[in-house]
């Protein structure tokens, strides 16, 4: 199996984005539909009153199926930010959405600021009943977050229905860290595992187990997990790179990981089967990260940004057997 | 109407000959621990408070003669426990705390404090074990019930008990940050989880108690006793708005129950309120803690300034009925 890329398909300076918003393109997340798939990602705006620091929202546009056309780009966010104090006031980053009866779930990131360290994170759900335009959260807090050994920043859900169960894949923070005396405390995060009879209701079977393994030691940080069923076993793809001087440090940015799975419990690290590489001189030369991998008609698809956390947009692969 | 025979100021850190930093001031949140000998009061307090005037609240305890609770026998030598690591739920305050016995020891359920960009701070609910009631391991780094969408921010001032088998947990929930005056002032309502093994809590998902003064009204405190098939709770109740003084700050509420469910509030038969003059207590009443010692009834509370010069006690004359 190997991908073959189909290079940039979204640029926000060239498809334009929601009014007030300065660039990002970041974590697409796809909804396949009838004749279209829409591909939700998360944009920035200048908060008004906090200088310096961004807003993000929830916006989607529509492609054609060969992931090529865009159909139609979002005029609004999905879904406005939370109230004073809560925990997806500052942003929402990511939204993963799942068709669940007549509605779709979306499973949203959401951020608050915190004054020792950056942020906290929490995962909510809100409910679109209009095909996706628009969500309405179910809460003013999250339905996954923070517990005794998973123990801050749970975030990135990507929920999956198999058989009569709903299962969602995420992350947790394992550590606030100051990897220099100058520097402002790095954050390190892990995947999780959560099972849920309904999608609203969720265990921690197995709380603060990291179910895939490193590659890069304790200081790896785990990003993004999606998960597709491929010839009857699972394939879980997800972003990772180092703590800290990540930012511009190719060397140490985001790459792509893949791990596999018969049960959906054990996972197999093997970034070499399922690889993704840079491509030089192109927009993805320095990182690739957020990645969603889908099915769509029989065909398997990965989306991801690149170079700058996404800031120019995000691209496509898809999947040779 | 209940009968309180005030006793007056029985614990003010003030008062004390010598007192570590981290006993500058307050003796918050009283709850007690009955030994052969003494009557163990934890209580959170704080050092001095740090540049911007920020504090952050720490917890101990004052151990009083089982004979003559009105006598000081001493003051622990440290703080039960210690403060988060950065990024933590618990970083900036342990506060406040109830302890039981159970487990292979004594467990204390605590709320944690951190700060936010937009609002002061937020609490969550941790726990922690000893075998000795002096020092406390906390359980995890993370808390013990997480947020839920109708529990979304400031989870804290848990009371821990054991009416049977079961575990129930009265504690508080934040409902929303509402600004007076530019300031975000948080309001609170009472809450209930129960647990087989107090680890893993269902949370009953109601406000427990009306609100009375005005929808905004935040209560705290839920301090439940069983007698004779009656749930009694004492709590406290304040305005949203300009409640750091007498007119509008906290007073001591009573509510009864025959299921834990369903609580009938009836502030008129508390029997309690403030003084007249100037006294500790003239300009509120709160926190309260009602606990039994030798056939009497006695309440531990908070007077002015929430506890700023310490804690008081009243003894019930009559029955509790």
């Amino acid at each position: 199996m190997k991908w073959r890329k189909l290079g940039k398909i979204f640029d926000p300076d060239t498809h334009g984005l929601l009014a007030g918003c300065v660039g990002w393109a970041q974590s697409p997340q796809p909804l396949v539909l009838e004749d279209r798939v829409r591909i939700y990602f998360s944009t920035r705006m200048l908060d008004p009153v906090a200088e310096g620091k961004y807003l993000s929202h929830v916006a989607y546009v529509d492609m054609a199926k060969d992931l090529e056309t865009v159909l139609g780009v979002a005029d609004e966010p999905v879904i406005a930010l939370g109230a004073l104090g809560t925990f997806d006031e500052h942003g929402i980053f990511p939204m993963h959405v799942v068709p669940v009866g007549d509605a779709l779930y979306g499973y949203t990131t959401g951020w608050s600021r915190r004054v020792s360290v950056s942020v906290e994170t929490g995962i909510g759900l809100a409910v679109s009943r209009d095909g996706g335009r628009s969500f309405e959260r179910a809460g003013d807090g999250p339905v996954l977050s923070a517990t005794m050994h998973e123990p801050f920043l749970v975030g990135d859900g990507h929920v999956r229905r198999v058989g009569d169960r709903f299962h969602m894949w995420y992350i947790f923070g394992t550590d606030w860290k100051r990897y220099a005396p100058d520097r402002e405390p790095d954050r390190t995060y892990r995947i999780g595992h959560a099972e849920s009879a309904d999608g609203i209701h969720w265990t921690k079977e197995d709380e603060g187990r990291r179910i895939v393994a490193d590659v890069l030691g304790e200081e790896e940080c785990q990003a993004l997990p999606s998960v597709v069923e491929i010839d009857g076993r699972h394939h879980m793809v997800f972003c990772f790179r180092h703590s800290y001087d990540f930012r511009t440090n190719p060397e140490r940015g985001y790459r792509i990981g893949h791990a596999w799975s018969e049960d959906l419990r054990t996972w197999t690290r093997d970034d070499a089967t399922l690889t993704v590489q840079p491509t030089a001189g192109d927009w993805d030369s320095d990182m690739l990260c957020y990645p969603n991998v889908f099915a769509c008609d029989g065909r398997v698809y990965l989306l991801y940004n690149g170079n700058a956390f996404g800031r120019h947009g995000f691209g496509a692969a898809i999947l040779e057997r | 109407m209940l009968r309180w025979r005030k006793l007056g100021l029985v614990f003010s850190p003030q008062a004390l000959p010598e007192r570590p930093p981290w006993l500058a001031e307050f003796a918050q949140a009283p709850a007690t621990l009955l030994f052969d000998d003494r009557v163990r009061v934890f209580f959170s307090c704080r050092p001095p408070a740090g540049p911007a005037g920020m504090y952050v609240s720490r917890s101990a305890f004052v151990d009083l003669d089982r004979g003559d609770l009105t006598r000081v026998l001493c003051v622990s030598d440290e703080p039960i426990l210690p403060l988060g690591g950065t990024g933590e739920f618990d970083e900036f305050g342990t506060y406040p705390v109830s302890v039981v016995r159970g487990g292979d020891g004594y467990r204390a359920y605590y709320a944690g404090w951190t700060r936010c960009e937009s609002v002061p701070f937020t609490t969550a609910i941790g726990m922690a074990t000893s075998t000795d009631a002096v020092t406390f391991e906390k359980a995890g780094r993370g808390p013990v019930i997480p947020y839920t969408p109708d529990e979304p921010f400031v989870m804290s001032g848990p009371k821990v008990r054991r009416f049977g088998e079961a575990w129930q947990l009265f504690y508080i929930a934040g409902r929303r940050w509402k600004v007076v005056d530019g300031r975000p002032e948080p309001v609170y309502k009472i809450r209930m989880a129960t647990s087989p093994d107090g680890i893993t809590w269902t949370k009953h998902g109601e406000d427990l108690i009306e609100s009375r003064v005005e929808p905004d009204e935040a209560q705290a405190s839920p301090d439940v006793l069983l007698r004779d098939g009656v749930y009694h709770m004492f709590f406290c109740y304040r305005y949203s708005s300009n409640f750091r003084g007498r007119e509008f700050g906290y007073r001591i509420g009573y509510a009864r129950s025959t299921d834990l469910t369903t609580w009938q509030r009836d502030d008129d038969h508390v029997g309690i309120d403030v003084s007249d003059g100037d006294g500790w207590d003239a300009e509120m009443v709160a926190y309260p803690h009602v606990f039994e010692v030798d056939g009497r009834t006695y309440m531990a509370y908070l007077g002015n300034g929430v506890g700023r010069s310490g804690f008081g006690l009243a003894e019930l004359e009559g029955d509790l009925a």
